[in-house]
């Protein structure tokens, strides 16, 4: 049974758990959906015997049925690296490759739907909620006149991205942002706009959930400090995770539908972890660089574990 | 007129950093000149910030 890696080739990342795969003996094929048409190559058919396929990269070929898990990592999207390039080419090669995939049994980390589902962050607050977590208050709007009333309430607030997406026409980086509470709301007609209220944190806790298993990490932060993905002080340290939290985890993930999932808490003055979000994409070996904590290894682990039966 | 977030906004810096590995297809990870796994390298991991949290969010919805 082979394990299938979806990413691309410079993902270093991708390479941690490649290679405690590789020590574990455990088979696998890695491939870019970039690729298709091109290096990556597919076949599949529906008769009456039931459903085959297979993939080819380079020169591995495996059998679709054969596949006991899928690790959609940083994939690239198909099509792109055709010769003749479209939006309809990249729709049929993704109608093909992930149609083909999920026709099998094998199990997924993270499966598309849930991850498509996941990745809307309005989404993520509902279901924090729900979990339990403690989040903070959050408005998304496009009238300005609520956005007002929001920061007349809130005072010290900040905004983000909805889609946590930067601008990328011209480039531009979008971090979340501490704004005056005598900001100019009219703006927020041009789009929809997210305010939240600004927590005062003392560190950023970054958990990793692999499966069922949780490695927290805590990192000092400056009270002035707003978006820790743009400071370049502090260490990560592996830190405990309270019972509460071990549970709003265990509730989010279930409703989520997630096998992996990186949460982003902000711990107040108070011990508090305040909910910000849940990437169901998100990197780890940062987080495992720093403290040594395994889960590259709780990973590969999940993916090597047998098929749905 | 121009969405409210995007006034909050400030252009990205391209990193000039050079990739100081490249893909074994045989094995299906990053190597070194030397042969050895670009992993194995706490130097290159933190110099290219391929790992680092906002490697994913200049280019993925993820990080």
């Amino acid at each position: 049974m082979t394990v299938l890696v979806l990413t691309c080739e410079e993902d270093l990342t991708a390479d941690t758990v490649v290679a405690v795969l590789h020590d574990l003996g455990v088979p696998l094929v890695r491939l870019d959906p970039a690729d298709l048409p091109g290096r990556v190559h597919l076949s599949a058919d529906y008769g009456t015997n039931g459903f085959h396929g297979y993939l080819r990269t380079n020169e591995r070929m495996v059998s679709l049925n054969s596949l006991r898990s899928v690790w959609v990592r940083r994939p690239g999207t198909p099509g792109t690296r055709a010769e003749e390039r479209s939006t309809w080419l990249t729709l049929e090669s993704e109608q093909a490759l992930y149609g083909m995939l999920t026709s099998t049994r094998a199990r997924w980390m993270n499966h598309p739907a849930a991850a498509g589902q996941a990745r809307y962050k309005p989404w993520q607050l509902h279901i924090a909620q729900q979990s339990g977590f403690t989040v903070p208050a959050t408005l998304i709007t496009s009238f300005p006149a609520v956005a007002r009333q929001f920061a007349d309430t809130y005072q010290d607030l900040v905004v983000k991205s909805v889609s946590g997406k930067h601008p990328d026409d011209p480039p531009l980086v979008l971090p979340t942002t501490r704004i005056s509470p005598d900001a100019d709301f009219t703006a927020v007609a041009a789009g929809p706009t997210l305010l939240q209220q600004h927590v005062r944190k003392g560190a950023d806790i970054r958990l990793t959930c692999v499966g069922g298993h949780l490695f927290a990490a805590r990192k000092e932060a400056d009270l002035e400090e707003v978006d820790s993905r743009f400071a370049e002080n502090g260490v990560w340290k592996p830190a405990e995770v309270p019972e509460h939290i071990r549970r709003s985890v265990a509730a989010y993930m279930t409703a989520t539908q997630l096998a992996y999932g990186a949460f982003d808490f902000a711990e107040d003055a108070n011990g508090t972890w305040w909910f910000l979000e849940c990437n169901q994409g998100g990197q780890f070996a940062f987080i495992q660089l720093d403290t040594d904590q395994p889960i590259a290894e709780a990973i590969a682990a999940w993916l090597a574990a047998d098929p749905l039966a | 007129m121009r969405p409210f977030a995007l006034s909050y906004a400030r252009p990205a810096v391209k990193s000039a950093t050079e990739t100081p590995y490249t893909y074994d297809a045989t094995r299906q990870l990053n190597v070194l000149s030397d042969g050895r796994q670009a992993t194995s390298s706490r130097a290159v991991l933190m110099a290219t910030g391929t790992t680092a949290s906002t490697a994913g969010s200049k280019t993925h919805f993820d990080d």
